[in-house]
């Protein structure tokens, strides 16, 4: 038997699912219609009695659904399919590969900023002398050139105050007489060097370094 | 109009159209609304009346004609009923068919079919009537096509019938 276009409507009919409008035209339509009258009727039982004796006939479907609602674990497992979920572990295996595999071989090298050619920003000041014990109060000061064009500001400490400081764009500095008056022999001297770009940022900070003097002049 | 004719229409409207319009009335008042009985007479012996008088001149059909009269009447209960109440009745429910022993034993012998369905038919039923999902709805819990639900739908009452039958 043919079906007639309006057997769609039924469900939405009898579940009150049809705009007014619709509700109309559906309803003449079962006036005029046997077959979709009869389609009806018979619907119409099958909901009532599902209405009416649901909970009794879909008691396994009832606990199913009762025990999903309850566990957040099938919440969540659910939220995926079982195929998504595949793709889901794939995606974290490769990655966790890749980082823990591959990532390490791979030698780290730290981030470089380029003042100019030669300095490096990052990059450390290494101190040449003094760097231990002198007989004398050293007068030369010297520490690796780290390029072209850097301003170095020196700066020596006393139990961590700073006794003098000068700035230079050459690796060394002489420090004057009177200063070098004002070390006591057997007393700890710190020092330290600081590299400025042209434009007066800090490139690099060097590690203090000790020095003793044994015999003042 | 030929008094034959009148006849054969009568007895038709009796006949064919006392279930139809019944239906109607209790779809829109609330199957057990007491009411239910007496409107639906009203309007059957209303339509007589008309076709007696030769008010049906066949410019619809008979069905039409008696929708027109039913829908009619249906307004007037229920503008005056909400006269009477202050709100229009909810539209027609499913409730509870425990009074009416006639439809009780129907509901528990299609209850009784649908048990022995396989769950995939169950599952279909139970979330689209009972839970009252949409076709779309129930076609994406299940991972099937909507058509498919309105197939499985389908299928599920050929069964029952079958299964009620023997």
């Amino acid at each position: 038997m043919r079906n007639c276009k309006f057997e769609e409507m039924i469900d939405k009919y009898l579940l009150n699912r049809l705009s007014e409008d619709e509700k109309s035209i559906f309803e003449e339509h079962y006036f005029n219609c046997p077959s979709c009258f009869e389609k009806m009727v018979e619907r119409d039982e099958l909901v009532a009695a599902i209405k009416y004796k649901g909970q009794e006939i879909f008691k396994d479907e009832y606990v199913a659904e009762a025990a999903k609602g309850e566990t957040w674990w099938e919440k969540v497992t659910s939220f995926l399919t079982p195929r998504q979920w595949t793709t889901v572990a794939i995606s974290a295996a490769l990655i966790a590969v890749i980082v823990f595999g591959v990532l390490p071989m791979l030698t780290p090298t730290s981030p470089q900023f380029y003042i100019n050619e030669d300095a490096v920003r990052g990059s450390k000041i290494t101190l040449i002398s003094p760097v231990w014990e002198s007989e004398t109060v050293p007068s030369k000061f010297e520490w690796k050139k780290m390029g072209e064009d850097v301003d170095y500001k020196i700066y020596i400490y006393d139990n961590g105050n700073v006794v003098w400081d000068d700035t230079t764009k050459d690796n060394f500095i002489i420090i004057p007489e009177d200063i070098k008056k004002t070390f006591a022999s057997g007393e700890k001297y710190s020092w330290q060097v600081k590299a400025f770009s042209p434009e007066g940022s800090l490139i690099s900070v060097s590690s203090k370094v000790q020095f003793k003097i044994h015999n003042p002049e | 109009m030929g008094k034959e004719k009148q006849k054969s229409q009568l007895e038709e409207v009796f006949v064919k159209f006392k279930p139809i319009v019944t239906f109607r009335v209790k779809k829109s008042l609330g199957a057990y609304n007491p009411d239910c009985d007496d409107v639906a007479n009203e309007i059957i012996t209303n339509v007589i009346e008309k076709i007696k008088k030769g008010e049906f001149r066949g410019e619809s059909s008979v069905g039409t004609f008696i929708y027109t009269i039913t829908s009619r009447r249906i307004i007037d209960y229920i503008r005056q009923k909400s006269k009477v109440l202050k709100h229009v009745p909810e539209p027609a429910s499913y409730p509870d068919p425990q009074e009416q022993i006639e439809d009780k034993e129907r509901a528990e012998m299609i209850a009784t079919a649908i048990k022995k369905l396989k769950p995939k038919y169950r599952e279909v039923l139970y979330l689209y009537y009972y839970k009252e999902l949409t076709r779309e709805e129930v076609a994406l819990k299940l991972g099937i096509s909507p058509r498919r639900v309105s197939e499985r739908v389908n299928y599920s009452q050929k069964l029952l019938k079958k299964l009620i039958k023997t």
